[in-house]
């Protein structure tokens, strides 16, 4: 049998120069039983092609996908509720933030008031004595010492 | 006009995806997260895959640039890219078969040895029967440089190939 023309091919796709049918019919030639010992040895070259194309994913492959896929789809519509819920919940935190603040504040205020109260029963007790009112107070002692301004300084 | 359905036209593109992605990591497992992680980003851009020329050379391209990516960040951690190394052959294999897995191994040890461009344009070639063409897309080149590419990858395991069965090197 001529292997002329096979040999062509094969020398053609050494080259590049084969087209994608004439390289369907280098791997088909070789897929052969009987081959002629001096083209035997490229029959793995081919059958390596052959074989190349048969590597597969495995079975479940599909199923992984698709559920992440909805996954993803799934915690993007909670991301856009989040995002939008987000600002609120914010303004909550400081709202409530400021009222305990508040609150603590008004607190302190009141605590402060009873000792005012308690300074009250003081002057009570004072107003009986009608004393009081001669006693001098810091103000009025201090315009007493302060020395006369010179008005006419520029 | 078809309209393009994931189901029907882009999920059945996964194992050439995976062949790929495979032939550039070496790694099984990030080849497979690599296809799953390529199908959610075209997924993600289906609104324009009517405007697409070619969806299978978007994935592909998606795809390899992936694995480029994850390859060289597993090199940058110094996990040492080793090709699969093909099952060894059982013990009561008749010698043929045993000789046939033997020149398997050594051709699929060989493709792997190349530049990735050149393993992955014969990938492209030789087993997904891509033309010149469709693989310059896929690749961003000429399909003048896809033809000196794939020129020199067969050369290379010609000779090496060669070389092995000649002197058993």
């Amino acid at each position: 049998m001529d292997y002329k023309y096979i040999e062509q091919l094969l020398e053609k796709y050494w080259n590049c120069e084969a087209s994608l049918e004439e390289e369907q019919i280098l791997r088909c030639f070789f897929r052969q039983e009987e081959v002629p010992a001096h083209l035997s040895r490229y029959r793995s070259l081919f059958a390596y092609q052959d074989a190349g194309k048969m590597l597969k994913l495995s079975d479940d492959f599909d199923e992984r996908l698709l559920a992440e896929i909805e996954r993803s789809v799934v915690k993007a519509k909670r991301l856009t509720l989040q995002m939008r819920l987000m600002p609120l919940f914010k303004a909550a935190v400081i709202m409530g933030f400021l009222f305990t603040i508040g609150g603590v504040v008004k607190h302190s205020m009141n605590t402060g008031k009873s000792e005012v109260v308690y300074v009250y029963d003081q002057f009570e007790r004072e107003r009986q004595d009608p004393q009081v009112a001669y006693k001098p107070d810091s103000v009025n002692a201090s315009v007493k010492d302060t020395p006369q301004k010179n008005v006419n300084k520029q | 006009m078809h309209t393009i359905s994931f189901r029907e036209d882009i999920l059945p593109l996964k194992d050439k995806l995976f062949r790929l992605a495979l032939r550039i990591t070496f790694d099984r497992a990030e080849a497979e997260d690599i296809v799953q992680d390529t199908l959610i980003r075209v997924w993600n851009k289906r609104d324009e895959w009517q405007q697409m020329d070619s969806i299978e050379a978007y994935c592909l391209t998606i795809a390899r640039n992936l694995a480029i990516d994850r390859s060289q960040k597993m090199e940058s951690q110094n996990l040492e890219l080793t090709p699969e190394t093909q099952e060894m052959p059982d013990a009561k294999m008749p010698d043929q078969l045993m000789e046939q897995n033997e020149q398997l191994s050594i051709i699929h040890r060989l493709i792997n040895e190349l530049p990735e461009k050149q393993r992955s344009i014969l990938q492209l070639r030789d087993i997904e029967g891509k033309n010149y063409k469709e693989i310059a897309v896929i690749l961003g080149l000429t399909e003048e440089q896809v033809k000196v590419n794939l020129f020199r990858a067969r050369q290379r395991i010609r000779l090496k190939y060669n070389e092995i069965n000649d002197y058993g090197l």
